[in-house]
């Protein structure tokens, strides 16, 4: 705990949707950092601005005012190539579905980054991360050769294998049974001890939050409630006093 | 159901944009052509018109050649008969040949491809013919000459002014009195006018005592048949007086026969459009059908049947059919307003009428593109019924490996009986033969295009192979992409394949055309020089004047000149015309002839030479043959020759030639230097005296063939430019099928520039998939082309031997990936602009 560094972080994020009658204030005046090293979960009912935040955190999304930053690079700043060329060096992404590329085996689309860069591939580290992930024995898969989980996994996997400061998922498990969902999980909260990878994941589900270092709440595109060191009751409770 | 497919169709409006675009092509060349060559046949109407309504006799030789330009001549003696019978009120005798203008530079004027007309002039001649004076006066006296207007204001010259001009005894300069127009056009389709008064017509074209006919009026209240029945009595063996209004509609049956001729060709080559649009729009309707399997599984589950899903189908296409039709015919019509224009603006007068667009070219215009558009849908639509209502949630691509070992059955059946019309077609003695080998060709496309998706997938991955070492898993991805849907890769490149496998068969019969020739010049031409005109002229209606022979022979550089001429003939048994050539005497000290038997120095009046690959004639045998005067005889066969320079079967001696033809131009000069002289050493000198002669072009052997090659190669760029449209409605092909396939990957895109794909990258990927749908189509078509147009020099014979032009087909494959380089700029453009979040947002 001693290392304080954030990886992310928006500043008085402001992001709208629409004009005039259909406006609609996605994120309202957000302030939120997320700490290195660390795996937050992002809650909150559906249409606060969850997924909002993090594509406009993430580089996929640009705010309409306000700052975001990945480690000390202001976004805004950022032409379209440049916000590339960020998302592939520094960020990692896990999508509630489709997160493979279907002509690719899943090998193949753990290494889509690190290949679109024309990068070389850590082989160590990949095998550790695959390893850790259990995909050892499914890598010359495709995608559709693969479960739900397995897939997800794979998805986790190529989130992690390029080293990227901070790693979002949204919803990762939206589509999963409960148990390839706590597997999946599980994978992250390793990636997150033994790696020391920051994570952010959105979800609506306690027990899935309950795994991370930090909860924050959402609503009505701001930040309502911070919970360190979550559990399920604790979160449950929280919930409720947000009158969800 | 209308109303669903409405909907759809507006729906899907980028999709069918693309492929109403292919039909909109397909119809315009169709709809253009027949407006085009309608405006063409009745703007000659109203020059017949003009000409017919005063004429009422013709008195003139028997000939109902074809390919014959020599009208045939009647003695001049008879126009003073012919004016001392009653009710003939005036006789116009009228002579008409070939002579070339000469511009103020020297160079000669036309001549590469429609005739110079030159024509005697009367009084009276405003009256008889479509001809009109716009300027000045007719020619009256030995040097006056009237020219077309055309000619006058490109070359800027005015009555007053001296021009040379080449007839067949040589090069006279005339002073210019009038300027002459068609009608109202300036000239008659490209072709120059020259008129000299009569006495001078017939001495630069040596028809001295002969007129080639007498075009008369009758007086006021005579009866036209009663005149008719007295001249005819008195007419000899082989001359004939006819109605005027026969004539008329003999010179309108063969402007139709010639505008016919040329509307087919058109034809054949927008139907070859409309044939490659049917592939796109089949194409794209699977397509638009398979991604909208859901909506249609939806339908049937809420109670639609199978027919009906068919039906709305059915509908969408009728409606796609309908609206670009339409506008196909429209700018077909456009198409043919600007041909017109560009024909006059090169030379090629039209006489003005108004853009006919007959009823006709709207209905079929209508019906080709309709139809095309129906016909392909009906596959598409017959799936589309078939989709189960469970398969809604299901996203997976048609059937397609279960049906591989049927797809590989019938598409070699297809191929098999594509292949036996091609070959009854090429080598046997049937009936529009040519025809069947066009039906043949089709059929093997088919063929090739049902049996390409089993080809595609392989085929992808083998080209492919190079792309991810060269562009990492950017041209990993652009080859797995392309060959993921090898139906769909190979419906879209088999579009490509016919018009690349068409303009390789052409260059494959040019290149072994070029080849024979040049072999044949150098193994058969023994002379140091050849003497010919520049350009395509007919060598029946122009040439370079014989005096230059004599003026050559007059050298003592020189130690042999030959005249070659050419001229139609008859085989009065099978009726078919064709070409023979005259030689005079010193012809085999130029040429080698490579005799088989017999003796050419027999050859006289009577005799006649063979091409060895004539059969069933040996020395000796009589060899019927009918010329275009209607003298029909047995000519004694003499010699018989393997020569295959002339590409003639036929030659008879010079003597008979300019007994029984009008023809006193020379088509051809072969010049031997005198012996112990340098060809190259006296060139200057040779040069010198055909200087005089503007249309004359020296060349020696390996000019020569250049000049061949260049003549066949113009030829080849005529029919590829007329097979672009076919090229160019395959590349929109192949822009469709991206720009599908990109609507279908919209998620996969967002997720490779979400996880760090730059746009370039995707750009990148999207060309390269393209490029190699390109190269597959090319590949197809040149491999199918090269073992047509193979099949077609094999059949051909007369010592033609196959050449592939190697240089050319690569060519063309490098020119079909700049295609596909082309044909993804805009999906490609589309695809980087893909919305991550929307793509990757979760539906
Ligand atoms: N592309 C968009 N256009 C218009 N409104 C949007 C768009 N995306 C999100 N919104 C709106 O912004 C708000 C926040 O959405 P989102 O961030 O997706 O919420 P969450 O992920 O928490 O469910 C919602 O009211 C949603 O309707
Ligand atoms: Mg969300």
């Amino acid at each position: 705990m001693t290392d304080t560094r954030v990886a992310a972080r928006v500043v008085g994020g402001i992001k709208i949707y629409g004009e005039g009658d259909t406006e609609v204030r996605a994120l309202d005046d957000i302030d939120i950092a997320f700490e290195a090293g660390k795996f937050t979960a992002i809650m909150g009912p559906s249409g606060s601005g969850k997924s909002t935040l993090m594509h406009c955190a993430a580089g996929l999304d640009t705010l309409s005012g306000g700052a975001a930053y990945i480690g000390e690079t202001l976004l805004s700043g950022l032409s379209e190539k440049e916000m590339t060329l960020l998302r592939r060096q520094k960020v990692g992404f896990v999508f509630q579905s489709f997160n493979l590329i279907p002509t690719l085996v899943a090998s193949e689309n753990i290494t889509l980054p690190i290949d679109i860069a024309g990068g070389y591939v850590d082989q160590e580290w990949f095998d550790m991360v695959t390893g850790t992930m259990g995909l050892t024995d499914r890598l010359t898969h495709k995608p559709s050769e693969l479960s739900g989980g397995q897939q997800q996994r794979v998805a986790a996997a190529r989130a992690l294998v390029a080293r990227p400061e901070i790693v979002f998922a949204d919803e990762p498990t939206g589509n999963l049974d409960s148990k390839s969902s706590s597997e999946v999980l599980g994978f992250l909260r390793r990636a997150a001890d033994e790696f020391g990878q920051t994570i952010v994941m959105v979800t609506h589900d306690p027990k899935s939050a309950s795994i991370s270092d930090k909860v924050v709440f959402l609503a009505d595109g701001r930040c309502v409630e911070e919970l360190e060191g979550p559990t399920v009751d604790s979160i449950l409770e929280r919930m409720k006093s947000l009158g969800g | 159901m209308l109303k669903l497919s409405l909907k759809s169709v507006a729906a899907n409006k980028v999709r069918l944009t693309l492929t109403a675009l292919a039909i909109v092509l397909g119809v315009m060349f169709v709809a253009g052509s027949y407006v085009f060559t309608d405006s063409l046949k009745s703007a000659f109407d109203v020059l017949f018109e003009q000409e017919g309504a005063t004429v009422d006799l013709v008195v003139r030789a028997e000939t109902d050649f074809q390919f014959a330009t020599e009208l045939g001549t009647v003695p001049d003696t008879l126009l003073a008969e012919v004016e001392a019978i009653d009710g003939v009120q005036t006789a116009v005798p009228i002579i008409s040949g070939f002579a070339q203008l000469v511009d103020q530079e020297g160079n000669p004027i036309g001549g590469v491809g429609p005739p110079t007309l030159a024509f005697s002039w009367d009084e009276n001649f405003d009256d008889v013919s479509a001809l009109t004076l716009r300027s000045g006066r007719g020619p009256e006296g030995p040097g006056e000459i009237g020219i077309d207007a055309f000619t006058a204001d490109a070359k800027g010259f005015v009555v007053g002014d001296q021009i040379d001009v080449i007839t067949p005894l040589g090069v006279e300069t005339f002073e210019i009195v009038g300027i002459l127009g068609f009608g109202d056009a300036d000239n008659l389709l490209g072709a120059t006018l020259a008129v000299f008064e009569l006495p001078t017509a017939q001495r630069i074209l040596d028809l001295e005592g002969k007129y080639n006919q007498i075009s008369i009026m009758t007086a006021d209240g005579a009866d036209i048949p009663t005149v008719q029945a007295e001249i005819a009595a008195f007419l000899d063996e082989g001359l004939e007086v006819v109605l005027g209004e026969v004539e008329i509609e003999e010179g309108r049956e063969q402007v139709d026969q010639g505008v016919g001729g040329f509307n087919t060709a058109l034809l054949v080559f927008a139907m070859i459009a409309v044939f490659v649009g049917g592939f796109i729009i089949q194409n794209t309707y699977r397509v638009i059908v398979s991604q909208r399997t859901k909506e249609l599984a939806m339908l049937r589950a809420v109670g639609a049947t199978g027919a009906q899903v068919t039906r709305m189908v059915f509908f969408e296409a009728l409606i796609v059919g309908i609206i670009a039709s339409a506008i196909g015919v429209g700018a077909g019509i456009l198409l043919a307003l600007g041909l017109k224009s560009l024909f006059s603006a090169i030379g090629f007068g039209f006489p003005s009428g108004p853009l006919t667009v007959l009823p006709r070219t709207i209905i079929i215009g209508m019906v080709v593109g309709v139809g095309i558009t129906l016909a392909s849908a009906i596959l598409p639509a017959r799936k589309a019924a078939r989709v189960a209502p469970l398969a809604a949630m299901r996203d997976t691509e048609s059937t397609y490996f279960k049906s591989l070992r049927k797809r590989l059955y019938i598409g070699l059946g297809v191929l098999v009986i594509g292949a036996a019309m091609l070959l009854i077609g090429l080598f046997t003695e049937i009936d529009q033969a040519l025809l069947l080998v066009g039906l043949g060709a089709g059929v093997v496309f088919l063929a090739v295009a049902i049996l390409a998706p089993l080809m595609a997938r392989r085929f992808g991955q083998i080209v492919g192979a190079p792309l991810p070492r060269m562009l990492g898993i950017t041209g990993r991805l652009a080859r797995d992409n392309a060959v993921r849907k090898p139906r769909r890769m190979a419906a879209t490149a088999s579009a490509l394949m016919i018009g690349v496998a068409l303009v390789a068969v052409i260059a494959t019969m040019a290149a072994s055309l070029k080849a024979s020739i040049t072999e044949a010049v150098g193994s058969e031409v023994s002379a140091d020089y050849q003497i010919e005109t520049g350009g395509f002229a007919d060598p029946t209606m122009s040439g370079i004047s014989v005096q230059l022979a004599d003026d050559l022979r007059a050298l003592d550089e020189v130690s042999v000149v030959s005249v070659v001429r050419y001229g139609a003939y008859r085989d009065p048994v099978g009726q078919t015309e064709s070409f023979l050539a005259a030689f005079d005497p010193e012809v085999d000290q130029t040429v080698r002839l490579e005799l088989e038997a017999g003796d050419f120095g027999r050859m006289g009046p009577g005799t006649v030479m063979l091409h060895s690959d004539v059969e069933g004639f040996g020395i000796g045998d009589p060899y019927p043959i009918e010329f275009p005067n209607g003298v029909i005889t047995d000519l004694e066969v003499v010699a018989i020759f393997g020569a295959s320079l002339f590409q003639i079967d036929v030659v008879i001696s010079m003597e008979m030639y300019e007994e029984n033809f009008d023809n006193r131009f020379a088509a051809m000069m072969l010049v031997n230097v005198a012996a112990g002289s340098d060809p190259v050493a006296v060139r200057p000198a040779l040069e010198a005296v055909v200087g005089e002669y503007p249309n004359a072009e020296m060349s020696d052997k390996e000019e020569y063939v250049d000049k061949v090659g260049a003549q066949i190669d113009a030829l080849l760029n005529v029919v590829t430019a007329l097979l672009a449209m076919a090229i160019l409605i395959a590349l929109l092909g192949i822009t469709n099928t991206m720009a599908l396939s990109i609507i279908e990957r919209r998620r996969e895109i967002g997720l490779l520039r979400a996880v760090g794909m730059t746009r370039r990258q995707v750009k990148r990927m999207i060309r390269w998939e393209a490029v190699l749908i390109g190269i597959f189509g090319a590949v197809l078509g040149l491999v199918v082309g090269v073992v047509l147009g193979a099949a077609v020099v094999v059949a051909i014979g007369e010592g033609i031997k196959l050449t592939l032009p190697w240089g050319q087909l690569l060519f063309y494959l490098v020119a079909a990936a700049l295609g596909g380089v082309l044909a993804s700029l805009l999906p490609a453009r589309r695809g980087a602009k893909t919305d991550i979040l929307e793509a990757i947002s979760f539906e």
